[in-house]
């Protein structure tokens, strides 16, 4: 497809956010919402679910150019609606003009769009409302101080899923699939982003505005204090997610899924894991070997599959046999 | 008594009572709820009650987070918020300039403020209303731990000026307060060896607090015109917050190495960057929270840090 941003040269140099936010310093969330506005343009209205990123309006301050409304967790999609319903009704009255239409966004962390406003999401996704749908997904519940989500992958250590001696890799489950979840309902328009890799993301969002109905994204969102790792290394940790294959970036054209960027090569995802606190436990005291593997080898797993629907170059795993015996 | 005597209708009265209160300031990631609970703990295990509590609220990692301590030889009946502390401890000086967190309100005539400053200056000072402590914590906890964590350190000092807690209590304290909070064994060594350097480092000093009278605290009407900003008309008017006080390192453009390749500008959280007709990066440094993404992505190493070091009143 014909796209207008190649390099990093063509970055829209528009600012639609203020400094003064009162995110954690180094806040993945952050970068990928400013970058999203940007490419979005300044006609935007943002219906904010309960999250980290609602306290980015604490009166008197807003760091938004936008126009923003607060709702509780379980219904921004519903909030959309209403707001998508009313522009449209004047419109057509001739009460407002063409041209001030805005852009209904949804914005929420993975806690409501995994877990507490999923029913709402379904319905809006099935109604066919015109809407984004940005979700921020640091894996957990991030905004009261780091409880397990139904993002949490297994392994990691969360508040509420401490390693002990009965669960000594920390959360025993299974992250939620919700790229899948939502491409069952056969939306036009569905992306993983990640805030590393930016040609790709500001690619899918002036993808997505080709499309009418639910366009929704999913975006990795490193997060310094939930995570453990120094604020300087958001950027670096969300492209050796990219890089191990943890987090694929993917697109979904109304359910025909295509990955926008594929590693001939993937890293060991001890790296990715390595420089976290949230998987400390699988590394001292004592290295949880079998944890280790079972993560490396679902990674595995994900990427065999995709390399034989998709017909990619096979992607060469990390083979968990021959790392042993090095 | 009766309920008017509890809620009096103007204000709010501070009882006076043989209880020592202390009141920590920091930003989050500092370990201010940490030190006010190890600072509590050795107080209990130096055999008096003690109640710690932090403000839980929309504080984040480099916001001005406050949490506090109260120790005394019989039951603990006061709750709430710490108006008028005998000791407060500043573990970031450059909350003093900030007109949000105001540190040193409230303090009590006598009364001690524990300054972890870069400064130099004397590290006691005796005046007629309060008593100044200056101490270099970051310094040594960067020069320890590597990383400017100063929960049990700052709970050290605090001790020792209690004049009722002594180093042994700390040490058992903080050892039970990290293990808790899960962190490995080294660390917690690294702890010790820090809180041991920085209880020996605070000068001694008994403090010596004048009662006060109970006094009240002047409640803002909200139809006065001090809550009234006329800014909350703008959009996008978070630059007014100035959280360049955030900071602990300042990221540093070194032109002569930069090519205007953008990264910075891109991968900038707070829109802390800004470019200048050459596409160049000029850091915004009232506002840039010190993140440091910049320093480590940027492809020709052009941007480098120091230590945020400031002069504040």
């Amino acid at each position: 497809m014909e796209t207008r941003f190649k390099t990093l040269r063509e970055f829209p140099l528009d600012e639609y956010l203020s400094p003064g936010a009162t995110m954690c310093a180094g806040c993945g969330g952050m970068i990928v919402l400013r970058i999203f506005h940007k490419a979005l343009g300044g006609n935007v209205v943002i219906v904010n679910a309960a999250g980290c990123l609602t306290l980015l309006q604490v009166y008197p301050y807003t760091p938004l150019k936008s126009s923003w409304m607060y709702t509780a967790f379980a219904s921004a999609p519903a909030g959309a609606q209403g707001i998508r319903d009313a522009l449209d009704i004047l419109m057509e009255k001739g009460k407002l003009p063409q041209g001030e239409d805005l852009k209904v966004v949804v914005l929420t962390g993975d806690g409501a769009a995994y877990d507490i406003g999923l029913q709402s999401s379904s319905g809006a996704i099935e109604r066919g409302l015109d809407f984004y749908y940005l979700v921020y997904d640091n894996e957990a519940y991030g905004n009261t101080g780091f409880q397990r989500s139904g993002a949490t992958p297994f392994g990691s250590s969360t508040t509420t899923t401490p390693p002990t001696n009965l669960n000594p890799a920390g959360y025993s489950g299974m992250k939620k699939d919700l790229f899948e979840i939502w491409r069952s309902h056969n939306p036009p328009y569905l992306a993983t982003i990640a805030p590393s890799h930016v040609v790709d993301m500001l690619r899918k969002i002036e993808t997505a505005s080709g499309f009418r109905g639910p366009k929704l994204f999913i975006s990795l969102s490193p997060c310094p204090t939930g995570w453990g790792f120094d604020p300087s290394e958001t950027i670096k940790l969300s492209r050796l997610a990219v890089e191990c294959g943890v987090w694929p970036l993917k697109e979904a054209v109304y359910g025909k899924v295509r990955h926008t960027v594929v590693p001939k090569v993937l890293k060991p995802v001890e790296e990715y894991l390595r420089r976290q606190n949230r998987y400390a436990h699988l590394f001292t005291p004592t290295r949880q070997e079998e944890a280790i593997n079972f993560i490396q080898e679902k990674v595995n797993e994900y990427w065999l599959k995709v390399s034989a629907t998709e017909g990619h170059e096979v992607i060469k795993p990390i083979n968990l046999a021959e790392k042993q015996t090095e | 008594m009766n309920l008017k005597s509890i809620y009096p209708p103007h204000g709010i009265r501070i009882y006076w009572g043989p209880m020592l209160r202390i009141r920590f300031h920091g930003r989050g990631g500092q370990g201010v709820k940490t030190s006010s609970r190890i600072l509590g703990r050795a107080a209990f295990l130096a055999g008096f009650l003690a109640q710690d509590s932090p403000i839980y609220g929309a504080e984040r990692r480099g916001a001005p987070v406050v949490a506090f301590t109260r120790i005394s030889d019989s039951v603990i009946l006061e709750r709430g918020f710490i108006f008028n502390p005998h000791i407060v401890v500043v573990m970031d000086e450059s909350l003093i300039g900030d007109w949000l967190a105001r540190p040193l309100e409230g303090l009590l005539r006598g009364g001690v403020a524990l300054i972890n400053t870069a400064q130099a200056g004397a590290p006691l000072e005796v005046s007629d209303s309060h008593v100044v402590v200056r101490l270099n914590i970051t310094d040594e906890a960067l020069k320890i731990i590597g990383r400017p964590v100063i929960s049990a350190p700052a709970a050290a000092s605090a001790a020792k000026i209690t004049g009722l807690i002594r180093k042994k209590q700390v040490l058992e304290a903080t050892v039970e307060e990290l293990t808790e909070l899960g962190l490995a064994e080294e660390t917690v060594e690294k702890n010790l060896r820090l809180v041991s350097e920085v209880y020996d480092m605070t000068p001694h000093h008994s403090i010596k607090i004048n009662e006060e009278p109970s006094r009240s605290l002047e409640v803002v009407d909200l139809r006065s015109d001090r809550v009234v900003f006329s800014d909350i008309l703008e959009v996008g008017n978070a630059y007014l917050r100035k959280t360049g006080n955030w900071r602990v390192f300042t990221p540093v453009v070194d032109y002569g190495r930069c090519t205007g390749c953008m990264v910075c500008y891109v991968y900038c959280p707070d829109s802390a960057v800004k470019l200048d007709p050459d596409k160049k990066p000029v850091i915004d440094y009232e506002n840039c929270k010190g993140c440091l993404i910049c320093v480590l992505e940027c492809p020709m190493r052009a941007i480098t840090f120091v230590r945020e070091a400031k002069a504040y009143a």
